[in-house]
């Protein structure tokens, strides 16, 4: 089943166009790598498709309704049904990490009551394996432990979809494939639809199950990873696996 | 035009804050439980020393000042007059207000700013919390309760000032230049600066929160923000102390 489709999309700054007529579609309860070179316009598409960027021409349906940009009733059930793992993992710096965590539900369900907060959030820390860290500040994280903990926080309100900016940028190999496998886990165990943006060609190996690659502003190949990893395309070959045909 | 569509967003921004403000006062949500208090404690309590201390040396400025001129005419115990006036009717509303800019609106937009380039903003908005009412409204109430305390200090340490110069310089008792304060300055006075103050405190927090929320990309765009926000402040309230004075006098 798809919970993502999109059609015929022009999406821009200003006067000028980044991406032109894109058409594809997100099936549930998978992972799918949005990559391109910098400046193929991933970024651009991820915004649109949270919601922060008004595209020029064509729509997004997400679970077959129209996402009305101009509408702020429309974009508040967009952003009830989404959660975004940014690229700085954005925690507010001037809450601790349970408050970050907590902030979903006490933005939107002010009438729970704190025990059930408190279990809601602990249970989500405990997945993130940042159980321990619930007092502290955002500054007092190492990079890994933020976007665990941004994770948590676009969990928190059980979304249905999980857009992820860059998950691996800043992170040592390590720490970055700790994430790839929470993410796994998240999508195996609880059936979360990821989108993940990046350029972390390992991550991508590792997580998805259907890869987009942009180009100039367009989709230049969809496919899995086993597809493109066994393609004859000059691009694909220099940009995913990092050698040109002239290299045998 | 860029001035144009400044002059729109910020008078578009305004509205938003009265809305949302409203919003507030009737349900009470999309604010963060304690922010008040938080905000409470910056603005009014980190700032009543350095406040009070700049009205307590623009007192014994003006007196001193005042005093040698009233001196020449014999009207030395005109001093009380003309401070109990100057400072509640304008000297406390102007300083108290460019103070407010350089020390509450400064830190507004820069904190704002920061929040804009580490993408804060922009997660605020996809967790369905709009970001100009969660930051903004705190801020608002904050200002309007913290402005009549800092007011009523200000005024009290101004006019502190002009009594030690009163004394030491004049040599008029204490008692007699206070009595001639109370019959100078009336409860409208008082009102007068209040309001002001209170109208230069909301324009510091729009202009500060306007500079913040439209900042141009990048860590650099910070620190121009801020000092624009300074800048937009001090002019604001300037311009409105104009008006106030059209329409007062």
């Amino acid at each position: 089943m798809e919970i993502i489709n999109v059609r015929d999309l022009d999406v821009g700054y200003g006067g000028t166009v980044v991406l032109r007529g894109m058409n594809f579609s997100i099936a549930q309860g998978r992972i799918t790598a949005i990559i391109g070179a910098s400046g193929s316009g991933k970024s651009t598409l991820l915004k649109t498709m949270i919601g922060l960027l008004p595209p020029l021409a064509g729509e997004i349906r997400l679970a077959g309704e129209r996402i009305e940009f101009d509408s702020e009733r429309c974009l508040g059930r967009l952003f009830r049904r989404i959660g975004v793992l940014y690229q700085n993992s954005a925690l507010l710096g001037a809450l601790t990490l349970y408050e970050n965590v907590a902030l979903p539900i006490r933005m939107h369900h002010p009438e729970r009551p704190r025990s059930e907060e408190r279990a809601a959030v602990r249970t989500m820390l405990d997945r993130v394996g940042l159980r321990d860290c619930e007092d502290k500040y955002p500054f007092e994280l190492s990079g890994g432990m933020r976007k665990r903990a941004a994770l948590a926080r676009a969990m928190i309100l059980k979304p249905e979809l999980i857009f992820c900016d860059e998950p691996s940028a800043g992170l040592d190999p390590i720490t970055s494939a700790g994430l790839d496998e929470l993410l796994l886990e998240l999508r195996t165990g609880h059936g979360v639809t990821f989108i993940v943006v990046t350029h972390e060609l390992r991550s991508i190996a590792r997580i998805a199950d259907r890869v987009l690659v942009l180009r100039d502003g367009r989709i230049y190949h969809e496919g899995d990873c086993a597809d493109i990893l066994r393609s004859d395309d000059p691009y694909l070959r220099e940009f995913f696996l990092r050698k040109t045909d002239h290299d045998h | 035009m860029r001035p144009l569509e400044d002059i729109r967003r910020f008078f578009a921004l305004l509205a938003d804050e009265i809305y949302y403000v409203g919003q507030y006062l009737r349900r009470r949500r999309s604010v963060l439980p304690g922010e008040i208090v938080h905000q409470l404690y910056a603005m009014g309590y980190r700032s009543f020393p350095i406040i009070g201390l700049i009205t307590f040396l623009i007192g014994i400025t003006i007196s001193l000042t005042s005093a040698a001129q009233l001196k020449m005419f014999g009207a030395d115990i005109y001093l009380a007059d003309l401070i109990g006036i100057a400072m509640i009717n304008e000297l406390v509303p102007l300083m108290a207000g460019i103070m407010l800019a350089g020390k509450i609106g400064a830190s507004i937009t820069a904190e704002i700013a920061a929040m804009k380039v580490t993408e804060e903003l922009d997660a605020l908005k996809t967790m369905g919390i709009v970001p100009e009412k969660f930051l903004m409204v705190p801020r608002l109430v904050a200002i309007t309760l913290v402005v009549p305390l800092l007011v009523a200090l200000a005024d009290f340490v101004g006019i502190i000032g002009g009594v030690l110069v009163a004394r030491f310089s004049l040599g008029t008792p204490v008692p007699v230049f206070v009595r001639e304060v109370l019959a100078a300055v009336t409860l409208r006075d008082f009102l007068i600066g209040l309001g002001k103050t209170m109208v230069f405190g909301w324009a510091v927090v729009i202009a500060a929160g306007y500079k913040g929320f439209f900042m141009d990309r990048g860590p650099e765009g910070v620190g121009k923000a801020t000092t624009e926000s300074v800048v937009l402040s001090i002019a604001l309230i300037i311009g409105l102390d104009c008006v106030f004075a059209f329409v007062l006098y």
